[in-house]
């Protein structure tokens, strides 16, 4: 493998960059998304927006303790007022059902999953009930007068506190998570006061771990090394605050579900909703034609969109509940902290040549999220240590929920790891980007630990001419030249390297041509505000040869049969849904030929389909998209939808019968093969300037310049990559959680006091590129683009920090003025180092 | 009782088109009214169920409070005039430059459009237990959470904390106390007029109240007299985010300079205190100085005697006393702080452009 | 019902007293002034008659000296300082809740300080120093008072005996001078922890959310509860007929008359000064 690795990467040196749309006619080209101007117009219909006939609404009560039991509930003063209909319970949820994967397994029902509602809230915020009422006024009035008597239990909210030597347990049965027989289980561990010896000098105590995994040879690397480094870090929590709180109204319809909410994906929320639910797909309707926002937590919605749903039911009338800025903040999912430690050596240029990783993640109150896991697979590829060993513990803590934020675990990894390669840069006097450059990965790249005796390898990876194209677009060596200081301001450039997944294959397409002449993809992706709920079909529209102006996508609604999607999550819509969108449209294309042979006569490779019809090679006869439709529909069968292609998933056949008859109806399954693991790359420049006298910094420039494979449409692209990079920036400097240790309680819940960055924390011309080399694995060449950046948007503003006003002065993110200001006074850290949540 | 936020809670919504019917509805009210002028901070507190007002005394209707006026000895400033037009006005950005400067870097853009002077000069403070309903001392109950072995801090006091460690977290502030701005309040005994100084009320004095308005009283304008016109002003602002944060510190000056010597000055300094803080000793100390580097260290140094840090905000102790510093040499050199950066307001106005 | 506490809503959204209402410090005052009103009618209307059984042992009334020594200076020291550091709390405690703002804390726990220190010395000095079970009900106390109580009302008791040092009602109001004082003192000193003073680190977390309501409840009882006290004990002061008692907490002595009036010269032997000393150094015992 090494040697077809090493093949690869001298294969991928020699690849160069294209111009967008480079031989397409619709893919890397911008144009307007079907959905845009109803979004810009406002006409765009979100879940709040809809009203229904007798239309209920309700609202939580939230558990104001952040671990107890709840004893007793007295609603009898809120269900005698007048307007109030229900009071909703824990003991009114459905037991969840387990759940059949799409390979067939079945999977239990995770006993430590969170439910809608609860009886033993584990964090503060935690939902314990819903009330139904004629409005939302009478919801909280009703709730003001309801008694919960709630038994205090233990609790922790830092994630160290927890692990020292008699620490609280979250739950009774302990703290982290380890591996049973029986799947993950929660059990206890306590490290000693030893392991805290150095705590307060900020270095991450490393008791016994719960995993851990290595390859190569540590010792040799550490043994020879030029330098050696070994540095902590702590990462923030992170809400994701998405613009649109996770509203839902549901009703029903003759034993059907009908839900409207926001979420990530659309086919793939129904069997969540179904398991939620304990009912059979079937039953359920999601309507999500428009989502603001989710970053991963919404990949398939939230257990909580089922209250109004089980209110629904019982009541017999529409139950809307709408999500206040506050209950997302409990409710909304965080990226959860993660606190890493790295000793890693280095060769005279810069080559890392081992790397021994420690990582402490606060997984939250319910299902483990073990970021510190996922951030070491990324540091093993992102600079391809040759020898590396990663511990962890995954902790959990009564603070709220934590669930995938874009690169989870990538962020993490990327922001502990980077600012030990500029510290080492400026040790070793070797410039930042040839430091990178030396450690990218390039070609068929190994990654990760072995699995049966290998390691497993990416599709293809670019990385070095990204970083080479960025570095001259950002004039890197020009801004090396600038002046450093000026007065009190201190300026200082910094890159980092960035990665992440970018796609998964084996999903279906779905395609109707209709008598009108019309093409329509049926697509399941949710509209996050990605539009690859849209773009991935220019991918089936130029295989087809149709202009874009005969499209339409049918999206958002499962009642419009919609075929078997990935989930809108780990940034593998755009590779997984161009292939299903490619594999659809060769295959209708091959029925086209088929259609046009059988009605004019020869064979079907005769015929070539282009410009909305499908012709005889060399001119000659033809017919039209709309009359190849027509005939469609007289040959029945397999060209009309009666008869489903055998290879496809079960959901995908059963909306291909349902939309039988309606034209040319063709479904097909991305079989094409793929040697390598999908993940998309992005080099991040940025370049600050500091007021020495204030510890305020300004980001005066940035690029994020990606190996995203073929770029589909520039447009959503760059707003991916520039959104992306800000919500990496936004954990560089400002975003966070504030806790109060004796209560538990969460003290920054308004925007102005947990700071996501505004649109004026970022620099006014931030930049952009992408090599649009192909990726070799794939049809289309296009990979996943939405998680990659965000590493190097946080880590690349960081590491220009440390060059603006050196080593040692800050520890942790987010960065602050009060840390600046301080630290460099003072000439060391003089923040709270492993606190949580200060 | 259980507790929910973000649900308005119900009230008698009273309009008045007239100061003087709204004075009326305040003093018939009495504590149980509520007086609303752009809605900025009223609205977190309703919102959040914090504050459950019978009614509700809103003063958008009344046009005689609105308006910047040209008077004989300066400009008076009505009290819901918003801070976008204080900001644009012509009069004041010529001679009060340093009042338009600040109400320029409150907020954001969309606030100063619906926030207004008297509300940003009335407003309360942010400290977060106390914005999130927490028992706190402000909030008639027996203990501050912010000042406690583990309380988060960052953001609080250096000065004044008695008991109460929030700061007042006004822009406009320190700009009206330089321009020795006088508060014109409506009581029900008449009219009272009080230096912008002595508007403020510190937690020594009155810990659930942060001005001397009462129950009934009713600001209605703002004068600037004419004594500071023209001086030589310095207002900087460093806060967390560029836009829609509430300062760290702040500080605001008015200097005459005579023969290059500092003649008169005033100075003052927000989010630090309970109470915004004119730093009288430092404008003794000053005077007949130069308006450079070594009196403004001198100055800074002496203005931060006797601040006593909380666990996370030592930090305010050389901000505070580097932006005094910059305050004293800052105004015989304009450029020097936006040499590099553009400054927080300017990237704002350039945005905004 | 006038509510007795203050209640609030704790981050864990628990019910947890605060304080005292602050409407009790009016009925403490109104109380306070009922009393003074309702017993200078009484003397003033009734006219009740004076009370003693008769003098039996006039002899020993010859050994009394015309200036009856009452109180040392150091007992005369620490009443009044005790007293300045009690008004200086009453009036700091509940000025500010009447509306009259200043900066009440400072003083406050800098006169609690005065307060707890003199009252330390008194309990030493009391204890060690001074005639300690003259200040506490003794059985004759007990069986005059149920006499005065049915002669009050009109039925046959024989007259009580005159007094020791110290008059029943002023050893009852003594204890709950103490009760009370000792109260604030005890929860006075905890609260301590929850403001700056610049002695202790802050801590508010000494104790749970419960109980650091029911020790300002206690703290806030107690100290309306010394507003009528102080009110009482001031308003008996000035009355003229109890002059004579206040006076000797000036000066230290009372006259020959007024003891002998007032006191009975077993119950509180009265030592002669030794100038003045007659042949027979103490007074003999007209009591029983």
């Amino acid at each position: 493998m090494a040697d077809t690795a090493q093949e690869s990467a001298i294969k991928a040196e020699q690849q160069k960059p294209l111009p967008f749309g480079a031989g397409h006619k619709l893919i890397g080209h911008d144009y307007t998304t079907p959905d845009q101007m109803a979004k810009v117009m406002g006409r765009a219909k979100y879940a709040e927006d809809f009203r229904a006939e007798g239309m209920l609404f309700c609202r939580l009560l939230l558990s104001p303790m952040p671990h107890a039991r709840v004893r007793h509930i007295d609603a009898s003063r809120a269900l005698a007022m007048p307007g109030v209909k229900a009071v909703l319970t824990a003991d009114d949820i459905p037991a969840q059902a387990d759940f059949l994967n799409d390979n067939g397994q079945t999977i239990k029902a995770n006993k430590w999953g969170e439910r809608a509602l609860t009886n033993e809230p584990m964090f503060q915020g935690d939902p314990i009930l819903a009330v139904a009422a004629v409005d939302e006024l009478t919801c909280a009035e009703a709730i003001e007068k309801i008694e919960v008597d709630l038994e205090p239990l233990p609790f922790v909210v830092d994630p160290l506190v927890s692990l020292r030597p008699g620490g609280p347990n979250p739950r009774a049965t302990g703290n982290v998570w380890t591996r049973g027989s029986t799947g993950e289980e929660i059990t206890e561990l306590k490290w000693t006061e030893d392991d805290f010896a150095e705590y307060k000098q900020g270095r991450l105590p490393m008791g016994k771990p719960t995993s851990e995994w290595s390859y190569g040879d540590l010792d040799a690397g550490f043994r020879d090394a030029a330098l050696v480094l070994d540095e902590s870090f702590v990462t923030p929590d992170v809400s994701h605050q998405c613009l649109e709180a996770r509203t839902a109204m549901a009703y029903w319809q003759n034993g059907k579900l009908y839900l409207h909410t926001g979420t990530q994906s659309t086919y793939q929320t129904v069997p969540a909703i179904a398991r939620w639910m304990n009912m059979r797909t079937d039953q359920v309707v999601l309507i999500s034609e428009y989502t603001g926002g989710g970053f991963g937590s919404k990949v398939t919605g939230t257990v909580i969109m089922i209250v109004p749903a089980i209110l629904s039911r019982k009541l017999n009338a529409p139950v809307m509940m709408r999500i206040s800025r506050e209950e997302e903040h409990f409710i909304g999912r965080a990226r959860p902290s993660v606190l890493g430690r790295a000793k890693i050596a280095f060769a005279k240029d810069g080559r890392i040549m081992a790397l021994d990783y420690y990582t402490v993640c606060d997984s939250g109150g319910y299902e483990n999220n073990d970021n510190g896991a996922s951030s070491a697979r990324i540091v093993s590829l992102l600079y391809q240590p040759p020898a590396m060993r990663w511990r962890g513990v995954s902790v959990m803590t009564n603070t709220p929920t934590r669930s995938a934020q874009s690169a989870p675990g990538g962020l993490q990894g990327i922001t502990i790891i980077e600012p030990i390669l500029a510290k080492a840069a400026r040790k070793l006097g070797v410039d930042q980007v040839a430091l990178r450059r030396v450690n990218s990965p390039e070609g068929k790249a190994e990654y990760g630990p072995p699995s049966h005796g290998k390691r497993p390898h990416v599709t293809s990876c670019f990385l070095r001419q990204a970083l080479d194209q960025g570095a001259q677009q950002f004039k890197w060596q020009e801004r090396l030249a600038r002046p450093r200081r000026i007065g009190s301001k201190a300026r200082g450039v910094g890159v980092s390297l960035s990665c992440y997944v970018g796609g998964t294959i084996g999903f279906d397409g779905l395609i109707v041509i209709t008598p009108e002449g019309r093409v329509r993809f049926q697509s399941g992706i949710g509209n996050l505000g990605t539009e690859a709920v849209m773009d991935v079909h220019r991918a089936g529209a130029e295989v087809l040869g149709v202009p874009w102006e005969l499209c339409d996508v049918a999206w958002g609604d499962t009642s419009k049969h919609l075929p078997y999607t990935c989930a809108s999550g780990g940034s593998q819509t755009t590779h997984a849904m161009t292939r299903a969108a490619y594999a659809v449209a060769m295959a209708t294309k091959q029925r086209l030929q088929e259609i046009a042979a059988k009605s004019l006569g020869g064979k079907p490779e005769d015929y070539e389909v282009g410009n909305a019809r499908v012709f005889r090679k060399g001119g000659g006869a033809g017919m039209s998209f709309a009359e190849a439709a027509k005939k469609a529909i007289e040959m029945g069968g397999i060209y009309d939808g009666h008869q489903a292609p055998d290879d496809v998933h079960k959901a995908t056949k059963d909306a291909v019968t349902a939309l039988a008859g309606q034209g040319l109806v063709v479904a097909a399954r991305d079989k094409a093969p793929r040697d390598g693991d999908t993940y998309s790359y992005v080099a991040s420049f940025a370049e600050v300037e500091v007021d020495l006298e204030t510890g305020k910094y300004f980001i005066t420039d940035f690029l994020a310049y990606g190996d995203v494979g073929t770029v589909v449409h520039p447009h959503s692209l760059g707003g991916q990559m520039l959104g992306r990079s800000t919500l990496g920036i936004a954990h560089a400097i400002g975003q966070k959680w504030v806790y109060d240790p004796e209560y538990g309680a969460p003290v920054a819940m308004r925007f102005y006091q947990n700071k996501p960055p505004t649109i004026l924390d970022v620099p006014v011309n931030m930049q952009w590129g992408a090599l649009n080399i192909p990726d070799p694995e794939t049809p289309v060449g296009a990979r996943g683009v939405g998680e990659p950046p965000v590493g190097g948007g946080c880590a690349s503003i960081l590491n220009a920090l440390s060059d603006a006003v050196g080593d040692d002065i800050f520890e942790r993110a987010p960065v602050y003025a009060d840390t600046i200001l301080t630290s460099y006074e003072a000439g060391r850290p003089m923040q709270h180092p492993l606190m949580a949540s200060i | 009782m259980a507790v929910i936020r973000d649900v308005m809670p119900a009230f008698d919504l009273l309009q008045p088109a007239s100061a003087a019917d709204a004075q009326k509805l305040m003093e018939q009210h009495g504590a149980g009214a509520w007086v609303m002028a752009g809605g900025m901070d009223s609205l977190d507190w309703l919102k959040d169920r914090i504050k459950k007002p019978r009614v509700l005394v809103d003063l958008s209707g009344v046009d005689e409070l609105k308006g910047v006026r040209v008077t004989s000895d300066g400009v008076e400033i009505g009290a819901t005039t918003t801070l976008t037009e204080i900001a644009n006005h012509p009069q004041i950005q010529k001679n009060y430059g340093i009042l338009a400067q600040a109400v320029s870097l409150v907020a954001s853009p969309q606030i100063r459009n619906q926030g207004t002077l008297g509300g940003n000069v009335s407003q309360d403070v942010r400290c977060w237990y106390y914005r999130s309903g927490w028992p706190c001392y402000r909030a008639s109950g027996n203990l501050c959470f912010a000042d406690t072995p583990v309380g988060r801090n960052r953001e609080h006091a250096i000065f004044g904390g008695n008991r109460c460690v929030a700061v007042h977290p006004s822009d406009s502030v320190p700009a009206l106390i330089v321009l020795d701005a006088k508060f014109v309040v409506q009581t029900p005994k008449g009219e009272r007029v009080i230096d912008a100084e002595d508007f403020f009320v510190g937690p020594e004095d009155d810990i659930t109240h942060i001005n001397v308005l009462q129950p009934g009283d009713l600001l209605t304008a703002i004068r600037i007299p004419s004594t500071w016109a023209g001086a030589k002003f310095y207002f900087e602002k460093v806060r967390d985010r560029n836009v829609w944060d509430f300062p760290l510190v702040n500080v605001a000056s008015a200097i005459r300079l005579s023969g290059g010597n500092i003649d008169q000055i005033r100075i003052a300094v927000n989010a630090v205190s309970p109470r915004p803080m004119r730093l009288k000793a430092v404008e003794a100390a000053v005077r007949g100085r130069p308006a450079d580097p070594d009196t403004g260290e001198m100055a800074g140094k002496l203005a931060v005697q006797g601040a006593v840090p909380l666990q996370f905000n030592a930090y305010k102790i050389p901000l505070m006393r580097n932006l005094v510093k910059r305050a004293i040499a800052g105004v015989a050199q304009p450029e020097t702080n936006g040499a590099l950066a553009m400054s927080a307001g300017a990237q704002e106005a350039t945005c905004r452009s | 019902m006038p509510q007795l506490i203050q209640w609030a809503t704790s981050p864990w959204g628990q019910k947890v007293p605060i304080h005292i209402a602050w409407g009790l410090m009016w009925i403490a005052l109104i109380a306070g002034l009922s009393f003074m009103i309702a017993h200078s009618l009484y003397l003033a209307i009734v006219k009740p008659a004076k009370r003693f059984a008769e003098r039996r042992a006039e002899a020993a009334a010859a050994a009394v000296p015309e200036r009856v020594q009452r109180h040392s200076l150091a007992a005369r020291m620490f009443h009044w300082i005790m007293a300045a550091a009690m008004l200086t709390l009453l009036f700091t405690a509940f000025l500010p809740k009447a509306g009259v703002h200043f900066n009440w804390v400072l003083y406050h726990w800098i006169a609690g300080l005065v307060l707890t220190a003199s009252i330390l010395f008194h309990i030493v000095h009391a204890t060690f120093f001074m005639d300690f079970w003259s200040i506490w009900p003794d059985r004759i106390d007990r069986r005059d008072a149920m006499n005065r109580v049915r002669r009050f009302f009109g039925k046959a008791a024989p007259p009580p005996a005159r007094f020791a040092k110290y008059p029943l009602e002023n050893k009852l109001y003594h204890g709950v001078i103490l009760l009370s004082g000792l109260a604030v003192i005890a929860t006075g000193l905890f609260m301590m922890k929850r403001v700056p003073t610049g002695i202790f680190t802050r801590n508010p977390y000494l104790f749970s959310d419960m109980t650091w309501g029911l020790m300002y409840v206690l703290h806030g009882l107690a100290g309306v509860g010394l507003i009528a006290l102080v009110m009482v004990h001031i308003y008996m002061g000035v009355r003229p007929e109890k002059f004579p008692i206040t006076k000797s907490m000036i000066f230290g002595w009372m006259s020959r008359d007024f003891y002998l009036e007032e006191h009975d010269t077993g119950r509180w032997a009265v030592k002669a000064p030794a100038d003045s000393q007659t042949e027979q150094g103490y007074a003999a015992s007209d009591g029983d």
